[in-house]
């Protein structure tokens, strides 16, 4: 008996963006990732870790006529158009790098609701989904309270709320421990750790790609310059020097 | 962070008053002083003091409504004098310009004693079951969040500006760079914007506000 293949989570085929300016930010990136996978993407600044990030939701300019052909990115095998954003964007869960940009209502619990009431959820299921989110993340306790009386690590964690709130099948994480203290940092660690989808994690801290994820992409001049076992990768000091990053510390030779 | 020192935690007379009869007052007050009739006096006075009143109960402290006054006069001040200088032919412009100002710091004191009174989350609540345009109170709600991040970024430029003057600048200098600071400013929230588009795109946003309703905000 022959089981059907099971459908990769993420999907790029030959990925290539250029900014209006003329700026190449990808260049033919291949890739595939599996159901329930965690994938770190890793670079030096600028090398298109963000952009490849925002392609996954379809929050950049995309071709208007798209065929399966010429598609490029593809979700659940749902090829990313512009007439598919609004499923594409049901299954992903995207958190941005400044939580400041994330947080626009005057208040933690309408903010987090932003989200479910997008989806056209009834009032009653949408405050199930906000307390459930903010329990997720360890602060119940402050839906009243305005965003910009929160610390960054809170703040973090109430994007990560109304992420979580969306009930969606993957993270996309765009820096997501850039400006937290160690503290803030482990929690984070934890809630990524509990959650059972399939995450892709954009990052310049080694270590917590180390901690989280089996697999790693390195990404320079919007290439793709490695793809393999986190462990492996990063332990590549050569790699790691000609790509501007270092081997964390617990991969260094004693 | 926004300064909310004088912000007071007691219990005071007028959160009694129902969040919708708190905006009906403040309207009406507004409205009432925009009607009274130029260089009546004593009806001018009598909506000055019940104002006055009204902020002292508010537990409003003196000294934060002469900073927000410093604030405000001198743009009043200088919109005043259009009045006689525009109106030179009439006798009762100086008269006029009086009642102007009049008028505007007695709006003026009326908004900001619903600040004080209403918490601007209620106020949005308000507002829609007034059935206001969910548009214009999902603007708001943007308004008071990033009017925070804003002062937050122009604290920043203003430490960065400082951290680099030696104290040498002189005051066309000044000038100078308040005014790049002010570009510079604006770039930033142009470009906080369109990445507070995106989030907003990524989190199923389709031009249409929809808010959490009455039973939900219980408690905020």
């Amino acid at each position: 008996m022959t089981s059907l293949p099971i459908p990769m989570a993420i999907e790029l085929r030959g990925l290539t963006f250029r900014y209006p300016t003329g700026r190449v930010a990808l260049d033919d990136v291949r890739c595939a990732i599996a159901q329930g996978e965690r994938v770190a993407v890793v670079g030096p600044s600028g090398a298109g870790k963000s952009t490849l990030l925002m392609h996954l939701n379809g929050l950049l300019p995309m071709p208007s006529v798209a065929t399966d052909d010429t598609v490029q990115v593809f979700i659940q095998s749902l090829g990313v158009t512009k007439g598919r954003l609004r499923d594409v964007r049901r299954q992903i869960g995207f958190l941005f790098q400044d939580p400041d940009d994330q947080l626009f209502c005057p208040t933690v619990r309408e903010d987090v609701a932003f989200g479910p009431l997008n989806l056209g959820l009834d009032q009653a299921e949408v405050l199930v989904r906000v307390d459930q989110s903010l329990i997720a993340v360890g602060l119940p306790e402050h839906g009243p309270r305005n965003p910009s009386q929160l610390s960054t690590g809170e703040r973090k964690r109430v994007c990560l709320a109304g992420v979580l709130a969306c009930d969606p099948a993957m993270l996309v994480l765009d820096e997501p421990t850039s400006n937290l203290d160690p503290r803030a940092r482990r929690q984070l660690l934890e809630i990524l750790r509990r959650f059972p989808g399939t995450q892709i994690i954009a990052t310049h801290d080694l270590d917590f790609a180390l901690e989280l994820c089996p697999r790693v992409l390195v990404l320079d001049g919007g290439k793709l310059q490695a793809d393999g076992p986190v462990e492996q990768v990063l332990a590549n000091p050569n790699l790691m020097e000609r790509h501007g990053l270092e081997v964390p510390w617990r991969l260094r030779a004693v | 962070m926004a300064d909310n020192s004088h912000l007071v935690t007691q219990i005071r007379p007028c959160d009694a008053i129902p969040a919708t009869a708190r905006l009906a007052l403040t309207l009406l007050v507004i409205v009432v002083s925009s009607l009274i009739p130029l260089e009546h006096w004593p009806a001018h006075g009598l909506l000055l003091v019940v104002v006055f009143a009204g902020l002292s109960l508010a537990g409003v402290t003196l000294g934060y409504l002469a900073r927000r006054l410093m604030l405000f006069l001198p743009m009043l001040l200088v919109f005043g004098l259009s009045v006689p200088i525009t109106q030179l032919h009439r006798e009762s412009a100086w008269g006029w310009m009086v009642s102007l100002w009049l008028r505007c710091t007695i709006s003026f004191l009326a908004g900001l004693w619903l600040i004080h009174v209403l918490p601007f989350p209620e106020l949005l609540a308000t507002l829609l079951r007034w059935r206001c345009p969910p548009l214009l109170v999902a603007m708001l709600a943007f308004m008071y969040r990033y009017i925070f991040i804003l002062w937050d970024e122009l604290a920043r430029l203003r430490q960065a500006r400082e951290a680099r003057n030696f104290g040498s600048g002189s005051w066309r200098r000044d000038w100078v760079t308040n005014a790049q600071m002010i570009g510079l400013l604006l770039l930033r929230a142009m470009e906080r914007a369109e990445r507070t588009h995106q989030a907003m795109l990524a989190r199923g946003w389709d031009g249409s506000p929809k808010f959490l309703g009455t039973e939900a905000r219980k408690g905020e």
